[in-house]
C-alpha cells in the first residue's frame, strides 16, 4: 500500500503548488510515490475552516502531511493544527511555512497598522475594513513555530525535484539530503577579493560581456549588488548555477537563512563590514528579511526590548 | 545584587580574560550577573552570538577585548570594532535596545577598569529595565558596589 499524503496551503501564494504542478513528469512520479488523499487545489473536498464556526475539520488520516504558507489568520492555525494530528510526518514546504515568507513582512507593523494601510491609506482613504475580512493574527508565524515539524524544506517556490526526493527519502527512511551550504557554494562568478566599499542602489544591473559564460563575470557583490548568496540557503539551481545568477541578478534570499536560526539581514552586514564594506549604504536594511520575517525576527517598529 | 538578569561577557583570553582574572586575585568585586565566555580573541565573537544570548533571555552583551593595537592576533579587535557598528544597528533594526552590546577594551593589568565597566553597563540595563518583570521579580532592585 502507498502511503497516504495530505497536502495544505495556508499564508501563501500557491506558488509552490504551482511549481509542483508544472513539474511534468515529476508530477506523475509524486502520483506514483503517494496516495493523495486530501489536496483542496486538486480535489474537491469540502470541510469547515472559517473562523468563527464550531466543530472540527474533517481531515483524513495520513501518513505524510506537507504544508505551504505560515499561519497569519486563525484558520490557518485550525488547519494547521488538524493537519498536525492527522499525519504522522509533517513537512513544511517553502519559505513561508519554513521561516515567513513575504507575508512575514507585515511583522514590521501591528495587524491593526496593516489593516489600516491596507483599507485606509491616502488612496483608498474613504475605505473602511469591509466586513468579511477575516481578522489577523497578531503576527505571521512559520508552521515550526505553531506545532512541531519534522522536516524544513525552503524554497519560493522549493524545486519540485527537492519534493519528490525528500518523499523518497521518508519512504524508503533514507536520510534527508538537503543543501546546507549557501548559495555562493554553486555560483560560478569571480571573485577577486577586493570588490567595492559601497553598495549600489537597486536599479544599478550587473556589469559583464555579453555573450560571456558567467564564470567570467565578476562577482555582484563585489560589482557593489547587495546580493544576497553568502547568507541564503543555496539549493535553488539544485547542483547548478543558482537560479537569478543564471539571469545576472543578484539573490534577493528567498531560501531563507542558511541555518534554521540565522538571521539575513544580521549575517549580511556583517558579511559586509567585515569586507570592509559601508552597510549603511544600503537603503532600507530590514527588508533584507523580506523572506524571513518569521521567528520573531520582524517586529513593529518602536517596539523596543 | 537583587536583580536577577543575566549578562554575558564575551573576554578575549589574553587581554580581558587575564584581567577578569587578576580582579579575583585581587578580590575586586563585582554583581553576579556577570557570566564570563572566554574567547581567543573578541574578532571571533560573530553578532549571531550576541544576538543568540540576547534572545535567549540575557540583559546584556559585552564584547571585551584587548586595546586597539594590542591584539594577540594583532587585528582582531579592530574586526570586532567593525562588527560592533553593525551590531548596534542591527539590534535596533531587529527590536532591541542597542543599549544591551557594549564593546570595551580592557588590557590585562587593568582588573580595576574591568570591574568599572561591568558596573556601568549593570547601572546601564538596569535603568533600561527598570519597571520591567526582570528587574522587580528578585525585590528592590538595589545594586551592590556602585561606584
Ligand atoms: S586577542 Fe584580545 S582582542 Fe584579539
Amino acid at each position: 500500500m502507498k502511503p497516504r499524503l495530505n497536502f495544505e496551503w495556508l499564508h501563501g501564494c500557491s506558488g509552490c503548488e504551482i511549481a509542483l504542478l508544472n513539474s511534468g513528469e515529476l508530477l506523475f512520479s509524486l502520483f506514483q510515490l503517494v496516495d493523495i488523499v486530501h489536496f483542496p487545489l486538486l480535489m474537491d473536498h469540502k470541510y469547515i475552516a472559517d473562523p468563527g464556526e464550531e466543530g472540527d475539520l474533517s481531515l483524513p488520516e495520513a501518513d505524510i502531511g506537507l504544508v505551504t504558507g505560515g499561519v497569519g489568520l486563525a484558520s490557518h492555525l485550525k488547519i494547521l493544527t488538524a493537519m498536525r494530528r492527522q499525519c504522522r510526518v509533517l513537512i513544511a514546504v517553502g519559505t513561508c511555512a519554513g521561516h515567513g515568507g513575504i507575508p512575514a513582512m507585515r511583522n514590521q507593523w501591528t495587524a491593526g497598522q496593516t489593516m489600516e494601510t491596507v483599507f485606509s491609506t491616502a488612496t483608498t482613504d474613504t475605505a473602511p475594513v469591509p466586513d468579511g475580512v477575516p481578522a489577523l493574527l497578531d503576527r505571521v508565524s512559520s508552521i515550526d513555530e505553531q506545532v512541531r515539524v519534522d522536516v524544513c524544506l525552503p524554497g519560493c517556490p522549493p524545486r519540485p525535484e527537492m519534493i519528490i526526493a525528500v518523499l523518497e527519502a521518508l519512504i524508503q527512511r533514507e536520510e534527508q539530503r538537503l543543501p546546507h551550504k549557501s548559495v555562493c557554494e554553486t555560483c560560478p562568478t569571480v571573485r577577486t577579493g577586493k570588490g567595492q566599499a559601497t553598495i549600489h542602489r537597486g536599479t544599478v544591473r550587473a556589469a559583464y560581456t555579453p555573450g560571456e559564460p558567467l564564470d567570467r563575470m565578476r562577482c555582484l557583490l563585489e560589482q557593489g549588488l547587495l546580493c544576497m548568496g553568502p547568507v541564503t540557503a543555496g539549493g535553488c539551481g539544485g547542483r547548478d548555477v543558482p537560479l537569478c545568477l543564471r539571469s545576472r541578478v543578484s539573490c534577493r534570499g528567498c531560501y531563507g537563512p542558511v541555518r534554521k536560526y540565522g538571521n539575513q539581514l544580521l549575517d549580511m552586514m556583517n558579511a559586509l563590514a567585515s569586507n570592509g564594506i559601508d552597510y549603511r549604504t544600503i537603503i532600507d536594511r530590514t527588508s533584507l528579511l523580506r523572506f524571513s520575517g518569521a521567528h520573531g525576527r520582524l517586529r513593529p517598529k518602536g517596539e523596543r526590548k | 545584587m537583587n536583580w536577577d538578569a543575566k549578562i554575558i561577557a564575551f573576554c578575549c583570553n589574553w587581554c580581558s580574560y587575564a584581567a577578569a582574572d587578576l580582579a579575583g586575585i585581587s578580590r575586586l568585586q563585582y554583581s553576579g550577573s556577570i557570566r564570563i565566555i572566554r574567547v581567543l580573541c573578541s574578532g571571533m565573537v560573530h553578532p549571531q552570538q550576541v544576538l543568540h544570548a540576547l534572545d535567549k533571555g540575557a540583559a546584556g552583551v559585552m564584547l571585551i577585548g584587548c586595546h586597539l593595537g594590542e591584539c594577540h592576533y594583532l587585528k582582531g579587535n579592530e574586526v570586532a570594532l567593525a562588527r560592533a557598528e553593525v551590531i548596534v544597528d542591527t539590534l535596533e533594526d531587529l527590536g532591541y535596545a542597542s543599549e544591551r552590546f557594549e564593546l570595551t577594551w580592557v588590557s590585562s593589568a587593568e582588573p580595576e577598569r574591568l570591574v568599572k565597566a561591568f558596573h556601568h553597563m549593570i547601572a546601564r540595563l538596569a535603568d533600561l529595565d527598570r519597571g520591567s518583570p526582570v528587574f522587580t521579580a528578585g525585590g528592590a532592585g538595589r545594586l551592590i558596589n556602585e561606584t
